[in-house]
């Protein structure tokens, strides 16, 4: 398969669920305050409880085996099932891919740890009295995208990514090559944010934020439904009409390589940046503003109503410009604290006639 | 416009077996394996249930890689050993730090393998006061920053691509056992589409910790057998019993073929497909049917533009679990069925030799595939003296064997049926 054999992908449907609620919000609605988080008072989160998973869906003992972000993350998912069988697709032509943070928690094990605290010569006695038969499935970030593909009855080609913000575009872009490629005629693409416990600061004191303004993080999750035709009704459906993703190793090459991201996830439909309604990307970051400080774009993010939802992130900003945005033409910019930046340039659809455009 | 192209240029490998590819190879041709008596630290002798693994020897280490940088830093060994195989497949591949700036880096390292003394530090002085996270949060300030607790599951992707400042894509993938075979399966795609012209891709990972080793052998995955010794690990064997964990990572370098002829490097063996699939099936065991599997090699063998009967080798999966040897086995005389070719197939089980690598697995594996097919040499399945009825195949049993291999798949599966197939093919001047 080559760049010239290539098939025009689309979203038709989306499901979140953050801070802001199960339905998607306008970026600029006023946020609920923040909470302190249990293990620290001093700091603020934005949190959503482990939400109950849809009804019908899934098998109903599934809950009792799974942490909050997978919990989130199937929600999500299961909110596409109805959209999903109304394509009436055979199981082996649906994908499935996934942004998964790694699980750190609430583990047995650091309740073995605890235990042994208190008796230290019970090393092995502990683990084994406070690890569950499951435990190692449930702390392992991929077993959603099985529970996923059972209830959704996705049997074709997957993938499961685990950077930071930036898995949530891997995970797009790789479900998109799927449908483009002609490997599948739909794919579920989910992600969620990570739980929020001690390590995700510990990991996160290593990458200070590129923000440097009042960092919170968010709890959520969201969900898309790619697909090769246009949906029903023109008004919900988006082309992805580019997509560009790079790395700056070197701090003082991040403007260079968010650039070229830019513009290569432009080169498809041949526009430059002064073509582009709308710009989704967090202006609190000085690169990023930077990058948009001569296009005259008012830039627009949902982190201060939602928090940072990592890895859940950018779906999540999809999902709000395929519920409520309008713009002809939708630029989202990641860049994420690691070095990543992507980018993702969405195309309203105006009738169900357009069918033949190809993505990069 | 003609498909593109793309080779393998450089491999880079860490297991039991030592720290290159070229010994791991010898060695395994030579029928040797790399599992023995093994114990969690701190753990006191015997007690443990799980009794053998294929840890890496440090010993082996060759002096050239003393200095490397990987062993300067408190890094989790998965990461460890991710970078210097990453580094070393570089090398191999004759590859300057500028002709590498545009590569991508895809990377699969499992999950967080918190190790104990680290996790030790959230205890408070008195355990009854404070619940572990609390007290952890309270004690961030000890934490050192190179601890376990604060590796990122993606750092081992960015030490890769930091080293050679890279500004290509940089993927971490997490698909269980499937991950360093998704990983190479994405590079190949990428460059074929044209998003990159090079790239870096495997995995490394360690589950021999405590806590993972016993999460492993509760869910009933690891084999507590006692009776084999360090022939426990028997693919297809009729008293197969679970997996046995190795330890280690590998990586390669994919080009296209235009770029490697131009600067003059030799490819080891041709990338010619991929295939993945869900079983959508059960969290616990695979489809009994192997449907999941069927699909990840039809797919591979569709996206190469192969037929079934072109194909000459299966580096199956080949856990060593009674569930998955069954049904990998079922898949292939299922997909292989037109005029019995699953009986001219050779099958064969790396796992067997170096253990279960988890997520870096199909990395070493995928190697062990393209040298096949450039030798036409396959390293042979150990320990199958009494083969199950359900594993009926030619699984090259106890020595290598010595064979023409044109076309061959490497198999990975994951937990819960995440399943991958890399079709490769020996590699010549004109195209298939």
């Amino acid at each position: 398969m080559t760049r010239s054999n290539t098939t025009a992908v689309y979203i038709t449907a989306a499901s979140v669920l953050n801070a802001a609620g199960a339905e998607c919000a306008p970026r600029d609605s006023q946020p609920q305050a923040a909470q302190p988080l249990d293990f620290d008072p001093a700091r603020l989160a934005r949190c959503v409880a482990a939400p109950a998973l849809p009804a019908g869906v899934y098998d109903r003992k599934l809950s009792r085996s799974l942490e909050p972000q997978g919990a989130r993350l199937l929600y999500c998912a299961g909110r596409l099932a109805e959209a999903l069988r109304g394509l009436e697709l055979p199981d082996e032509r649906i994908a499935l891919t996934a942004a998964i943070p790694e699980v750190d928690g609430p583990s047995s094990c650091w309740d073995a740890v605890q235990a042994i605290g208190a008796q230290p010569a019970d090393l092995l006695a502990q683990f084994f009295a406070h690890t569950p038969p499951l435990h190692a499935l449930m702390m392992l970030n991929s077993s959603v995208m099985a529970h996923a593909a059972e209830a959704l009855h996705c049997k074709g080609p997957m993938g499961g990514f685990c950077s930071q913000g930036n898995a949530g575009l891997d995970a797009l872009m790789e479900a998109a090559a799927h449908l483009s490629e002609g490997r599948a005629d739909a794919a579920v693409v989910v992600s969620s944010s990570p739980n929020i416990t001690p390590a995700l600061y510990l990991r996160d004191a290593t990458h200070p934020p590129v923000n440097p303004g009042p960092w919170v993080f968010g709890e959520g999750a969201a969900a898309l439904l790619l697909t090769t035709t246009p949906g029903r009704g023109a008004q919900s459906t988006l082309r992805i009409a580019g997509f560009a993703r790079g790395y700056s190793a070197q701090p003082e090459r991040g403007l260079a390589v968010g650039r070229d991201v830019i513009e290569r996830a432009l080169s498809n439909e041949k526009l430059c940046l002064s073509d582009v309604g709308q710009v989704v990307a967090d202006a609190q970051d000085p690169q990023v503003a930077a990058l948009f400080s001569l296009s005259g774009h008012t830039l627009e993010h949902s982190k201060a109503l939602v928090g940072d939802l990592g890895a859940s992130a950018l779906l999540s900003e999809i999902a709000v410009t395929w519920a409520l945005d309008c713009s002809r033409y939708t630029l989202l910019l990641e860049h994420g604290r690691g070095g990543h930046w992507g980018a993702v340039l969405l195309a309203r659809t105006s009738s169900d006639t357009e069918t033949m455009e190809s993505y990069p | 416009m003609s498909p593109t192209r793309i080779v393998i240029t450089g491999m880079g490998a860490v297991t039991g077996f030592g720290f290159e590819w070229q010994s791991m190879w010898q060695r395994m041709l030579a029928g040797e394996h790399c599992i023995r008596p093994w114990q969690p630290e701190g753990v006191e002798a015997g007690t443990f249930p799980v009794r053998y693994a294929a840890p890496v020897d440090m010993g082996l280490m060759p002096a050239h890689l003393k200095g490397h940088p990987a062993w300067g830093l408190s890094l989790e060994k998965r990461t460890r050993f991710g970078w210097v195989a990453a580094t070393q497949a570089i090398a191999d591949s004759g590859l300057s730090t500028e002709q590498l700036r545009g590569a991508a880096v895809l990377s699969a390292s499992g999950a967080p393998a918190h190790r104990l003394q680290d996790m030790l530090l959230s205890l408070a002085d008195n355990p009854a006061q404070a619940p572990s996270w609390a007290q952890l949060m309270a004690r961030q300030a000890q934490v050192d920053p190179d601890s376990s607790l604060c590796q990122s599951n993606d750092r081992l992707a960015r030490v890769i691509a930091d080293g050679i400042g890279c500004e290509g894509p940089v993927i971490n993938i997490s698909s269980a056992c499937a991950g360093a075979s998704q990983a190479i399966g994405n590079a190949f795609q990428m460059i074929r589409r044209g998003e990159v012209e090079l790239a870096i891709a495997g995995g490394a990972d360690s589950v021999l910790s405590l806590d993972t080793m016993t999460a492993l052998y509760l869910l009933g995955a690891a084999s507590s057998e006692q009776r084999w010794g360090t022939e426990l690990c028997r693919p297809f064997d009729r008293h197969r019993s679970g997996l046995i964990a190795g330890e280690g990572g590998g990586f390669v370098v994919l080009e296209t073929l235009e770029r490697a002829l131009a600067r003059g490097a030799t490819p080891y063996a041709e990338v010619l497909g991929f295939g993945s699939s869900l079983d959508a099936y059960k969290i616990t065991a695979p489809d009994p049917q192997g449907r999941g599997a069927v699909l990840a090699m039809q797919a591979a063998l569709t996206d190469a533009g192969l037929k079934p009967q072109q194909v000459d080798l299966i580096n199956a999966h080949g856990t060593s679990t009674p569930l998955n040897d069954a049904a990998e086995t079922l898949a292939i005389k299922t997909l292989f069925a037109e005029r019995e070719h699953y009986r001219r197939l050779l099958v064969t089980a790396n796992k067997s030799q170096f253990g279960h690598l988890i997520a870096a697995a199909g990395a070493p594996e995928f190697m062990l595939t393209a040298l096949a097919c450039r030798e036409d040499r396959v390293t042979p399945t150990l320990n199958l003296h009494d083969a199950d009825e359900q594993c009926d195949l030619d699984y090259c049993a106890h020595q290598a064997v010595k064979r023409k291999v044109d076309v061959a798949l490497s198999n990975s599966f994951g937990f819960g049926g995440l399943n991958t197939s890399l079709a490769l093919g020996k590699y010549r001047e004109a195209p298939r």
